[in-house]
């Protein structure tokens, strides 16, 4: 195999002084499935980037071919055949497959009107020449996740693109759908493809990749044959010292049930089922996890756990209380929670980090308002986000900063501060460690136990397996908005929650289990 | 805090010299127009003292807009607000006969009133039929145009007037002057106070900018967003309306057709300069208020027309704003490079 | 049967000046640009279409003066919030200031009045009778005799329905307000899409602007686009854009237009200058009560 991409001493610094890259060589060869692995910050995707031309860089040769190269945009790049599929799909779900792959490079007749026919035609081609298995005129909104990454790819080889990037192509799909994609990755490679991807899930690195490239702080560690290494030399080479991957969790007896949802439906306006009759519960000193494909129903149960929805049936407990229908203010009184998407519902990102930490405590904790809660009391809650740096182990600078100036680690700490010492008795948990790096993943992780040992009760939804089968006593599948199973976790296995994500029954019969 | 300050000079500066650029073009001379301008807006206690007066239903407007616009609603009905306010005044002071004392107060809480129930029907408008607030907004300030205009052309027309305009409010309802010193000024700084304390120190304050910054991130950290909705808009319909209110009580008396017309959108365009600070607000608002005092000075010296003031303050806004915007994305690439080095150390 | 024909046509004189802007509006709705500016195009439309009818004793050169003056004000909206990224809204406001501003002033300046500007010297944009059809009882008063631009706005209509849906343009610029980041990977740049519809957008609106100053009437006075540019606004937002459905909602506009003239003889006539703002309030609770069945 011969040498199609060669990075020379790549050095990429962000002003004033952050090292991205710090001398980085590496190659890639004609036909390989080359992995780039390391933590979040390692610089694997800013290395990517710049050989598509995303970034520019300080310092360093790129040699194509033989060649040395300069691509300025995405557009130059694609035109010498390198593609990139990025983690966030980027695609348009009101258009249809065929229409999403030819934006940009229409086939035309006259005044400009697009000649419909061939462009059908020409993306049925392509489809069945790497056997992807879609329907050019499907809405890509209606697709599955997975389907819409092929179509990613697709648009790509549409425009005969060689080399393929992928950003953690595994991020968004079911334990059941990776193989089909590695078997499709793996024949576009026989097919005389290149295929680098990021990634930092080592299992599947070892299975699909031929070689591995380590990073770690900017520099390239290693590149090593897949065959002559193994998940836990990876871990050291990515991390620099020996990562634990036992679970933490002591065995512990829950207590009495503390948070319980009974027969919860929710309909929305357009007749559409998002919840069928849900029930679980959580008990106290229990930590309950929820798997399931992203738009199986999650979002409609974080909303009406917390009230932004009514369902259209059933009921919400907390401590024996009836929330079902209660203002969200009350809720708040018994409810913790911790959103999935910081910038969107868990801050303010503009304002200080002061004002974000005194949300729902300026109207629970009469400490902080004098005059019978209308005037605030500013230097008890400035007392108040110092006790939780302190606590919770916050790098920040001045409190009057603005909340998005702390790194992603540390916002997530102080939403976590700020909810948790509204020491209620359940916590609701969206993707806790969603783009943390693994110190900070640890760290919160830690917190959460300590929450269980503290008796909360706690409810956590994840699309992290690994995270839910190390924090989980018990773990409930959602599927199309009914929960399919309930299981403790000793009792199951990664293979089992995925298959019932995918399909919502038990690969050996159809046994619903409650 | 000093970089808005320096922005906001910069900007200024950048307006004058291109309104000057302009000027040139047309023939006319930059330095003796500004000169007029500001020697007419002020040179000497009285024009001062015109630019004070004239300052208040700038600034008032602007806090209406300011208030709105952080928390929120979007409220562009400033221009229908100010004139149902200011025509509620001015029928308050044509029928009811109190000595000055009482006078004064009663004329400012109908004028107070007058702006709150015309932002309160668009309030209403959105609460009950989720009606966008822009739009309606946008729509009954035409009406209340019109409305007004019929109201001082015939129920409470000035008979025997050559134009449309009502009788003058009963003496007790005018505003002191002391010399050239309108009390306007000290009724907008008391203003000024109230709304400052709610906005920076109560808890209904707070909750209103954090809505205004996420509003789902406060509806669930347990704000009434609709409580919270429907009190801005009434106070900013109010102060709006108490704007109008204070044209007439200070001013000329009596509701003349055309009254306060661009005050309100003007007050708008100060809001966006003063990136809706309360303090920038009254800073901008004095400085626009010199600019449109200066200009009938302008004109009478150096012939340059008035109207060219309207032209150069939506260019120091533009400019203003552009600036502050490319500030705005300078620092945040700048967070995001100390974030990234953070990380790497 | 005389007033029926009159309301039918006053409908379509209201509407037309609506309708065009509609049309630019939804071009820059669809590329996913927070156009508040229509009013603003509108009004320097409307005032350079007088002046070039006025200095040239022609209209044609009124309706090209007209398009370039809303493509000026166009041209600084594209050069503060699509190059200097400063927020839309703001930028639209401070642009339809700025209109209001100028054309006063250049009234002034140009003119030598105030408020407004009439002379017979100013050739207006002249109707057109088409033969045969004119003949045709009732119908023909209607579809013959109106003014040059109504022909010119059907047209419009027609194309924009075309290149919206069916050309390349039409394609990318949909997908510039669906997924600006998924259209830019693609290798087309959103700004540039961007920019073209607002060209475009200045273009219809200067097209508005004249038919307000050399055709509805024939004169230039201050602020007369009356807020029709908001109505445009409000228009493309009620129907999400689309040119067929801003048609009919331009149609209706237009009536309540007309309906406000008949209305003179019953009611003051400040009332009666109501209805268009008034109706623009009932369509938007129709409209609101309906998204909110759909959200629920």
């Amino acid at each position: 195999m011969d040498t199609l991409i060669e990075m020379k001493n790549i050095v990429k610094v962000f002003p004033p002084n952050v090292v991205a890259l710090d001398d980085v060589s590496t190659d890639f060869r004609k036909g390989e499935i080359h992995a780039i692995v390391g933590e979040n910050g390692a610089g694997k995707s800013t290395l990517m980037k710049v050989l598509y031309g995303l970034e520019g860089r300080n310092n360093g040769e790129i040699m194509l071919r033989g060649q040395p190269t300069h691509f300025n945009d995405p557009g130059e790049a694609i035109a010498n055949r390198i593609g990139m599929v990025h983690q966030e799909i980027l695609l348009i779900p009101e258009y249809t497959i065929w229409q999403n792959i030819i934006l940009g490079v229409e086939p035309t007749n006259i005044f400009g009107k697009i000649d419909e026919a061939k462009a059908r035609r020409t993306v049925k081609e392509k489809i069945e020449e790497f056997q992807f298995n879609l329907n050019p005129d499907d809405k890509v909104g209606d697709i599955s996740v997975a389907a819409r990454q092929k179509v990613e790819i697709l648009k790509l080889l549409y425009r005969n693109v060689e080399i393929l990037i992928l950003d953690e192509p595994t991020s968004v799909l079911t334990p059941q759908e990776i193989p089909q994609l590695f078997s499709e990755l793996r024949r576009l490679r026989d097919s005389g493809k290149t295929i680098l991807f990021i990634s930092h899930h080592l299992d599947e690195v070892l299975t699909l990749s031929d070689r591995i490239t380590v990073m770690r702080k900017g520099k390239k560690i290693a590149t090593v044959e897949a065959s002559e290494t193994n998940k836990e030399d990876l871990a050291r080479m990515m991390v620099g010292r020996d990562v634990i991957f036992l679970s933490k969790r002591d065995g512990k007896v829950p207590g009495d049930v503390v948070f319980s949802v009974d027969d919860l439906s929710y309909i929305d306006g357009n007749g559409h089922k998002h919840l069928e009759e849900v029930n679980l519960n959580v008990k106290a000193g229990e930590i309950v996890g929820i798997a399931g494909v992203e738009g199986n129903g999650q979002l409609a149960l974080v909303n009406c756990i917390m009230g932004m929805n009514h369902p259209s049936h059933g009921s919400i407990t907390v401590n024996g209380k009836d929330l079902t229908r209660a203002e969200i203010l009350e809720r708040r009184r018994y409810i913790s929670f911790v959103s999935q998407d910081r910038g969107k519902m868990g801050a303010a990102v503009k304002a200080s980090i002061a004002d974000n930490v005194m949300m729902t405590h300026h109207r629970l904790n009469k400490k902080f308002t004098r005059w019978n809660g209308k005037l605030l009391d500013y230097r008890y809650a400035r007392q108040f986000t110092d006790q939780i740096e302190e606590q919770f182990n916050v790098s920040m600078g001045s409190m009057d900063a603005p909340f998005k100036s702390l790194s992603g680690g540390n916002q997530q700490k102080v939403i976590l501060g700020r909810e948790l010492l509204l020491e209620t008795p359940f916590l609701l948990l969206d993707q806790p460690t969603r783009g943390l790096d693994v110190g900070s993943i640890e760290y919160v992780h830690d917190i959460i136990l300590n929450m269980r040992s503290q008796d909360r009760a706690i409810l956590m939804i994840s699309a992290d397996l690994e995270e839910l089968f190390r924090l989980s006593d018990r773990i409930l599948v959602l599927h199309r908005g009914k929960i399919v199973a309930d299981l403790p976790t000793e009792d199951t296995s990664v293979e089992q929650v995925g298959y019932l994500m995918l399909e919502g029954k038990d690969k050996e019969d159809a046994k619903e289990i409650h | 805090m000093r970089k808005k300050f320096i922005s906001g000079i910069l900007g200024i500066v950048v307006a004058l010299v291109l309104g000057a650029i302009i000027m040139l073009f047309q023939g006319y001379n930059p330095i003796e127009t500004y000169g007029a301008l500001f020697s007419y807006s002020l040179g000497g206690w009285y024009p001062f003292c015109t630019t004070l007066r004239n300052s208040v239903p700038l600034i008032l407007t602007g806090f209406s807009a300011s208030i709105a616009f952080a928390s929120g609603p979007v409220n562009l009905g400033q221009p229908g607000q100010l004139l149902i306010g200011a025509l509620f005044a001015t029928v308050g002071g044509m029928y009811i006969h109190l000595p000055a004392v009482l006078e004064i107060p009663i004329l400012i809480a109908l004028a107070l009133l007058g702006g709150a129930l015309w932002s309160g029907a668009a309030a209403l408008m959105h609460k009950w039929f989720s009606m966008d607030e822009f739009i309606t907004t946008l729509m009954l300030n035409m009406i209340a145009d019109l409305l007004t205009y019929w109201a001082i052309s015939y129920p409470f027309f000035e008979k025997g007037a050559n134009s449309p305009l009502t009788p003058q409010i009963d003496k007790a309802g005018w505003l002191p002057e002391f010399g050239e010193f309108n009390t306007n000024v000290l009724v907008m700084l008391l203003t000024f106070v109230v709304v400052w304390f709610i906005y920076s120190r109560l808890t209904a304050g707070y909750e209103w900018r954090l809505t205004g910054q996420n509003s789902i991130f406060a509806r669930l950290g347990g704000c009434n967003i609709d409580k919270n909705y429907m009190a801005v808009m009434l106070i900013t319909g109010a102060l709006a309306g108490l704007a109008g209110g204070l044209v007439v009580m200070a001013g000329p008396h009596r509701f003349v057709k055309g009254l306060g017309a661009n005050y309100a959108w003007d007050g708008v365009m100060v809001a966006m300069v003063a990136n809706n600070g309360l303090f920038g607000t009254i800073l901008y608002g004095l400085f626009f208020s010199t600019l449109q005092s200066g200009a009938l000075g302008m004109e009478l010296i150096t012939a340059v027309p008035s109207e060219f003031i309207q032209v150069l303050q939506s260019v120091i806004v533009l400019v203003i704003v552009a600036g502050r915007g490319l500030l705005d994305i300078w620092m945040d690439k700048s967070m995001i490079k100390r974030k990234a080095r953070e990380r790497a150390a | 049967m005389n007033i029926f024909i009159g309301l039918i046509n006053g409908m379509i004189s209201g509407a037309t000046p609506i309708l065009l802007a509609a049309l630019g509006g939804t071009f820059t709705y669809y590329a996913g640009i927070f156009n508040i500016a229509m009013e603003g195009m509108m009004l320097g439309g409307a005032f350079f279409a007088v002046l070039g009818s006025y200095y040239f004793h022609s209209w044609p050169m009124g309706i090209l003066f007209a398009i370039l003056g809303a493509l000026f004000m166009a041209l600084i909206f594209i050069v503060f919030s699509v190059i200097l990224k400063t927020d839309e809204f703001i930028t639209g406001i401070a642009l339809n200031l700025f209109a209001v501003g100028a054309t006063t002033y250049l009234l002034r300046q140009i003119f030598k009045v105030k408020g407004a500007f009439s002379d017979p010297g100013i050739i207006p944009i002249p109707k057109v009778d088409i033969p045969l059809i004119k003949d045709i009882p009732v119908v023909g008063s209607i579809l013959s005799g109106q003014n040059l631009l109504v022909y010119v706005t059907f047209v419009v209509i027609l194309i924009t329905v075309y290149v919206v849906f069916k050309t390349r343009f039409g394609l990318r610029l949909r997908a510039a307000g669906y997924n600006a980041a998924s259209l830019d990977t693609s290798g087309v740049r959103t700004s540039s899409v961007r920019i073209w519809s607002l060209v475009i957008c200045g273009v219809l609106c200067g097209l508005a602007g004249a038919y307000l100053s050399l055709g509805y009437v024939n004169l230039f006075s201050e602020n007369m686009s009356a807020g029709r540019g908001w109505i445009s606004l409000a228009a493309v937002i009620l129907v999400n854009g689309n040119p067929w459905g801003i048609t009919l909602i331009s149609l209706l506009f237009g009536f309540t237009d007309g309906l406000g003239l008949l209305l003179q003889q019953y009611l003051p006539n400040q009332f009666t200058s109501m209805v268009p703002y008034i109706a623009t309030l009932i369509s938007l609770y129709f409209y609101s009560i309906q998204k909110r069945k759909k959200t629920a």
